[in-house]
């Protein structure tokens, strides 16, 4: 009788229970906003992958997994982007991608915060995420934005890590296009 | 040495103004032939930020000297032949003209090429144009050849002033130097 009920209730609990989940569609970006002599400049990544499970309702068992393949970096700026790929910088031939996964999600004063692992250039180091989810027809809309500090990856090694020049702090910003699964 | 000219001797600014730009832009445009030769790094970078503060030094200046050229009194000329005088009148317009060109191509230029423009990294100054790729190379030549026809007009210049110091034996050249004591005139020289 005991494992009867067991397998029952797992089979229960599982897929009606868990929180939606969805696939990256398109018009979704990823962003990063970094400062160089005072000034702040943008960047994209055009190549990443996002696997998100979500429901406001239920966080406890929310989940995103973010892949960004570095090398899909681009800042408008010809010296700068055919600077980034180097070992200096993300050093791609060494770790071509980056890896974001969520380890608990949290309310904190009215707003969802989702802690978790980013792992870059051999770096893995805890970075939370501010969550803003926008449910619509057939999907919704996920804004997360994250604060890092870029020598904490040591990306801008050796002469760049001067912070008077190219500044430590980056914003990383991502608005995702969500379509249900189904 | 008295800050403000008189009727004989550029004064103290005037000479302090003249020196400290003609060192600063001759300078500043050699380091720039200079820097763009470096390897791509962090050191150039830098000497690119430098560059750009020392230019926009040299505009800072100018703007100073111009005032103080308005405010203060011009030295008569020394007795010369008229073209003599209408000639270095002439250049010395020129040398004013290049020194506010010079500074101002390199900022639009830094603008069309959608740079920052930070001031020895105390504060930014905005860009004067919005970034375009093909103008900013077009502004980079003006940038450079501004320089080498600069070039020219100070030799020119600074060639008419040791003619006159070495062959004229007037005080032209002494009067704009510091610390030289002016020669005395001959007799009947005086009007
Ligand atoms: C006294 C004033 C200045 C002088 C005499 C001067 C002279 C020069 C010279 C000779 C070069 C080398 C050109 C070449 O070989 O391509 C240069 C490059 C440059 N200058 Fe200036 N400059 C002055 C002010 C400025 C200012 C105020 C700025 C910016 C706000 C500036 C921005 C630049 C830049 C960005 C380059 C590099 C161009 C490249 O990438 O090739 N300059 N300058
Ligand atoms: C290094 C060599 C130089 C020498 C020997 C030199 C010499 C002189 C002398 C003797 C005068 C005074 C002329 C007079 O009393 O009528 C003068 C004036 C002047 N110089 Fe130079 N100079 C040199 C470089 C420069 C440079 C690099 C610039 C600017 C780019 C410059 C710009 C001027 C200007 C604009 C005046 C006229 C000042 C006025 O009337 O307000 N000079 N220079």
């Amino acid at each position: 009788m005991k494992p009867v009920a067991c397998l029952l209730s797992l089979l229960f609990l599982s897929s009606p229970l868990l929180a939606a989940d969805y696939t990256m569609g398109k018009g979704s970006t990823l962003g990063f906003t970094g400062t160089f002599q005072g000034e702040a400049f943008k960047g994209r990544f055009g190549d990443f992958q996002a696997k998100i499970s979500y429901d406001p309702a239920d966080l406890a068992s929310a989940s995103f997994d973010v892949t960004v393949h570095l090398a899909s970096a681009n800042t408008g700026d010809t010296d700068r982007d055919e600077s980034l790929p180097g070992s200096d910088f993300f050093n791609i031939t060494k770790f071509p991608t980056a890896h974001f996964v969520t380890t608990r999600f949290r309310e904190e004063g009215g707003k969802v915060i989702a802690e978790g692992t980013l792992d870059l250039k051999g770096v893995s180091k805890p970075v939370n995420l501010e969550v803003t989810f926008a449910p619509r027809e057939g999907g919704a809309t996920l804004d997360v934005s994250a604060r890092l500090n870029r020598l904490d990856f040591g990306i801008g090694s050796g002469d760049f890590a001067d912070t008077s020049t190219i500044g430590a702090e980056v914003t990383v910003n991502a608005h995702l296009e969500l379509e249900s699964k189904t | 040495m008295a800050i403000k000219s008189t009727e004989t001797q550029w004064g103290g600014m005037a000479k302090l103004l003249h020196w400290l730009m003609a060192l600063a832009i001759i300078g500043n445009g050699i380091f720039g032939l200079i820097m763009v030769e470096m390897p791509r790094g962090m050191g150039k970078l830098n000497a690119f930020a430098l560059h750009k503060s020392i230019g926009l030094t040299v505009l800072a200046l100018l703007l100073l000297r111009i005032s103080w050229r308005w405010f203060d009194r011009k030295p008569r000329d020394e007795p010369m032949p008229r073209w003599q005088s209408l000639a270095a009148h002439l250049t010395h317009g020129v040398l004013y003209l290049f020194m506010l060109a010079l500074p101002l191509s390199g900022w639009i230029m830094n603008s069309l090429h959608g740079y920052p423009l930070q001031f020895f990294k105390l504060f930014n100054l905005p860009a004067l144009a919005e970034k375009n790729e093909d103008l900013s190379e077009l502004a980079e030549t003006a940038h450079e050849t501004l320089f080498w026809v600069l070039l020219l007009v100070v030799i020119a210049h600074a060639g008419a002033a040791l003619v006159h110091h070495l062959f004229e034996r007037d005080n032209t050249l002494l009067r704009m130097l510091p610390f030289a004591r002016l020669r005395q005139r001959k007799s009947g020289d005086s009007p």
